[in-house]
C-alpha cells in the first residue's frame, strides 16, 4: 500500500471509531441525567452504611464507601494470595504424581485433573460452601482442646478464626487452580530432557532428591510462564465470591451498585482495582523469574 | 486344548510389581491408595443407590432441560438438542460418504437457525419471549452463539494486531490486553447493566443477547490471541511465495493466512469453546435460569431444601458430559485436519 493510503485508511477508521465512542457517551449522558444520576465520585466518602462480615482492618457501617471498598480489595488479596500459595503446594504434588512411576498415583492424578477441570468453577465453590461447610453441624464439629475447632461457621486455630466463606473459597479456588498448574508443571518436568534424568540416576541419587534438585530447577524457566497466567486466572476467577457470599471488591461493588445505582463509576473502579491486583502478581512473578535466571547463571 | 498361556499374567504382573512396589515408600503409597479407592467406591456406591434422594432430579428434569418453556411446547428445544446430539453421533460414527462429509459443517452451521426459529417461534410456531427460556437448552444456546460469533471477530482482531497500519495494530491490542486482564463476571455485568445505558431511548436488547455480546467480546479477545500464535507460527516463505504467485492482499489473508493459522490454532479455539460452555454457568449470579440456575431455583424450593449434594453432583455430571461430547468432537475434527494435510 501506498503512503497516502494508509493514513486515509486510517484517518476513516479513526472517524469512523472516534464517531461510534462519542454516539455511546452521548446515549450515556442522556441516560444519567434521565436517572437523575450524572457522574461524580463525591459519593465515595459518605458512609457506606452496611456491615461487612469480614474486615482485615477496623471498619464499620459509618466508614466511607472508598474504605468499604478498600477493605473489598483487601480481602481479594487476603483470598487470592492464600489460594495461590495452597493450589501452587497441591498443583506441584500432583503434577508430581502425574509424572511419576507409582502408575496408581498417576491413574489418580489423571483422574482428578480431568474431574476438575471438566465441571464449572461456580458448582465447585457453591459445593464447597453448601455441602462442604454449611453442611457441618451447629456446634463444634471437631474440636481439639480450644486449639483447633471446625464447625459450620468456619475454622478456628488458636486464636485464628477463618469464616466458612473464606475456606469455601480457598478450597474451591485452590483446588480449580491446582488442576491447571498440576498441567503446567507436568508440561515442565517433561521439558527437561530424558538424559538428565539417567544422569542423576547413575550418579546414584535418590529419585526424589533428584527431582527436587535436579529436574525441578531446569523446568523452572518453562514452568513459571504458565504458573504467572495461572495466578493472573485465579485472581479473576476470585471474583465468583460473590456466588458464597464472600465479600471481596466485586461483592461490595455489586452493594454499592444496588444501594446508590452508581453503576459505570463502580465498573471503573472495578476495573482499576483489577489492574492494581493484576499489576501486582505480574510484577512479582517478573521478580521472581529473573531472580531464578541470575541464579542459574553464577551456580 | 487347555494349555493356558501364562507368560502374559506373569508379565503383567512383574510390571504391577515394578511400577507399584518398587520400594518401601512406593508400596505403603501404593496400598494406602489401593484401601483409599477402595473406601471411597463403596461409601459412594451407597450413597448413590440407597441414601441419595433422587427424587428432586427425576421429577425435575424437565425443568433441568428446558427451563420455565410451556409444557406444551417443549417438544421445540427438545427436537433441536436431539438433533445436535444426532448431528455428533452422526460426525463420530456416521457412514463416510464424501458428498455428505464436505456439507457437514453447512449442517452444524445451520443447527443456529433452526434453534433459534424453534425457540423463538414464528411462521407456524407460537412465539415464546425469552424470558421464559433455560436450562440446559439455554446453556447451550449461550455456548453455540457466542462461539459462532465471537470466531469471525477474533479473527478480525488477531489480523488487526498483526496489521502495519500502527493505528489499527494499537487499538486492537489495547482491546485484546484490556479484555484479558478483567474477570468475565464484570464483563458479563457490564453486558447486563451498562449495555442498557449505552443505548438510544428507547431501544432495548433483551437479556439473552446481551448476555451473548457479553460473552462474545470476552471469549473474542482470547480467540484473537490463539489465531495470532497460528498467525506467527506461519513462515514468511509463504507470504512471498503467494505474492511471487501474484495474489494480492486480502486473497492472501483469505487462502493462505487464515487456514493455516485456523488450523494451528484448532487445539486452543475448541478448548475455548469449552471453556466458554462452563462459564455460561456464571450467568446463573447475573440472573439468567440457565442449567445452574435451574439447579439454585429448585434448590430454593422448599420442597427440595437442603439436597444440595444430589442436585450438584447430578450437574457436575450433566457439564461433565457435555464437555465430554465436545472434547471428543474437537479431537475427532483436529485428526481430520492432520489427515487432509498429509493428502494435500
Amino acid at each position: 500500500m501506498k503512503i497516502n493510503q494508509k493514513i486515509f485508511l486510517q484517518l476513516g477508521i479513526s472517524f469512523i471509531f472516534f464517531g461510534l465512542i462519542g454516539i455511546l457517551i452521548n446515549n450515556l449522558t442522556i441516560n444519567l441525567i434521565r436517572t437523575g444520576l450524572g457522574f461524580n465520585f463525591s459519593w465515595l466518602f459518605k458512609p457506606a452504611s452496611f456491615a461487612l462480615a469480614e474486615y482485615p482492618l477496623p471498619y464499620t457501617s459509618s466508614d466511607s464507601y472508598a474504605w468499604a471498598l478498600f477493605i473489598g480489595w483487601l480481602n481479594s488479596l487476603k483470598v487470592v494470595i492464600s489460594s495461590l500459595i495452597l493450589a501452587t503446594l497441591l498443583g506441584t504434588l500432583i503434577g508430581f504424581a502425574r509424572t511419576g512411576k507409582n502408575s496408581l498415583l498417576r491413574l489418580i492424578s489423571a483422574g482428578y485433573i480431568t474431574i476438575i477441570r471438566q465441571t464449572p468453577l461456580l458448582l465447585q465453590l457453591m459445593f464447597w460452601y453448601f455441602v462442604g461447610f454449611l453442611g457441618l453441624k451447629d456446634n463444634m464439629f471437631i474440636q481439639i482442646k480450644n486449639i483447633f475447632n471446625i464447625s459450620n461457621q468456619g475454622i478456628e486455630f488458636s486464636g485464628l478464626t477463618f469464616s466458612s466463606e473464606f475456606l469455601a473459597l480457598l478450597l474451591g479456588l485452590s483446588i480449580f487452580t491446582s488442576a491447571y498448574i498440576a498441567e503446567v508443571i507436568r508440561g515442565g518436568i517433561l521439558s527437561v530432557s530424558q538424559g538428565q534424568w539417567e544422569a542423576f540416576r547413575s550418579l546414584g541419587l535418590a529419585e526424589r532428591k533428584g527431582l527436587i534438585r535436579i529436574i525441578l530447577p531446569q523446568a523452572l524457566p518453562a514452568i513459571i510462564p504458565g504458573l504467572t497466567s495461572q495466578y493472573l486466572n485465579l485472581a479473576k476467577n476470585s471474583t465468583l465470591a460473590i456466588a458464597v457470599g464472600y465479600s471481596d471488591i466485586y461483592a461490595i461493588n455489586d452493594t454499592i451498585i444496588n444501594q446508590t445505582g452508581r453503576a459505570i463509576e463502580c465498573f471503573i473502579i472495578l476495573l482499576v482495582s483489577f489492574l492494581l491486583l493484576n499489576l501486582l502478581i505480574t510484577n512479582t512473578m517478573e521478580i521472581i523469574n529473573k531472580l531464578i535466571l541470575k541464579s542459574r547463571k553464577y551456580s | 486344548m487347555f494349555k493356558i498361556n501364562i507368560n502374559p499374567i506373569i508379565i503383567s504382573y512383574k510390571k504391577l510389581r515394578k511400577t507399584l512396589f518398587s520400594n518401601l515408600f512406593n508400596t505403603i503409597i501404593s496400598l494406602l491408595i489401593i484401601v483409599l479407592i477402595s473406601v471411597t467406591c463403596v461409601n459412594t456406591f451407597e450413597w448413590l443407590i440407597f441414601k441419595a434422594d433422587w427424587k428432586v432430579v427425576i421429577s425435575n428434569l424437565p425443568l433441568y432441560a428446558f427451563g420455565s418453556f410451556p409444557p406444551n411446547e417443549q417438544w421445540r428445544p427438545a427436537t433441536w438438542i436431539i438433533s445436535l446430539l444426532s448431528l455428533s453421533i452422526f460426525t463420530l460414527y456416521g457412514p463416510k460418504w464424501r458428498w455428505l462429509r464436505k456439507n457437514l459443517l453447512i449442517l452444524w452451521i445451520g443447527t443456529i437457525p433452526l434453534g433459534l426459529f424453534l425457540l423463538y417461534g414464528g411462521v407456524g410456531l407460537s412465539p415464546i419471549m425469552s424470558r421464559y427460556w433455560g436450562g440446559l437448552t439455554l446453556t447451550i444456546l449461550l455456548t453455540v452463539c457466542s462461539s459462532f460469533l465471537s470466531l469471525p471477530f477474533g479473527i478480525i482482531l488477531a489480523l488487526c494486531r498483526q496489521s502495519s497500519l500502527p493505528l489499527i495494530q494499537r487499538l486492537s491490542s489495547i482491546y485484546i490486553d484490556a479484555m484479558r486482564a478483567i474477570p468475565l463476571i464484570a464483563v458479563l455485568f457490564f453486558g447486563q447493566l451498562l449495555i442498557p445505558l449505552f443505548l438510544p431511548v428507547g431501544i432495548e436488547i433483551d437479556r439473552v443477547w446481551r448476555a451473548i455480546f457479553a460473552f462474545t467480546l470476552f471469549v473474542s479477545a482470547y480467540i484473537a490471541e490463539d489465531i495470532r500464535g497460528g498467525l506467527q507460527s506461519i513462515p514468511n516463505t509463504q507470504i512471498e511465495a503467494a505474492n511471487s504467485l501474484g495474489l494480492n492482499q486480502y486473497q492472501i489473508i483469505q487462502f493462505v493466512l487464515i487456514p493455516q493459522a485456523l488450523r494451528i490454532a484448532l487445539p486452543a479455539l475448541t478448548n475455548q469453546s469449552i471453556g466458554l460452555f462452563q462459564n455460561t454457568s456464571l450467568m446463573a449470579i447475573l440472573g439468567l435460569v440457565e442449567l445452574l440456575g435451574v439447579g439454585r431455583s429448585i434448590l430454593a424450593n422448599p420442597e427440595f431444601i437442603g439436597q444440595y449434594i444430589e442436585v450438584y453432583v447430578w450437574l457436575a455430571c450433566v457439564y461433565w458430559m457435555v464437555c465430554t461430547i465436545m472434547a471428543v468432537l474437537a479431537r475427532h475434527l483436529e485428526q481430520r485436519m492432520t489427515i487432509n494435510q498429509t493428502n494435500f
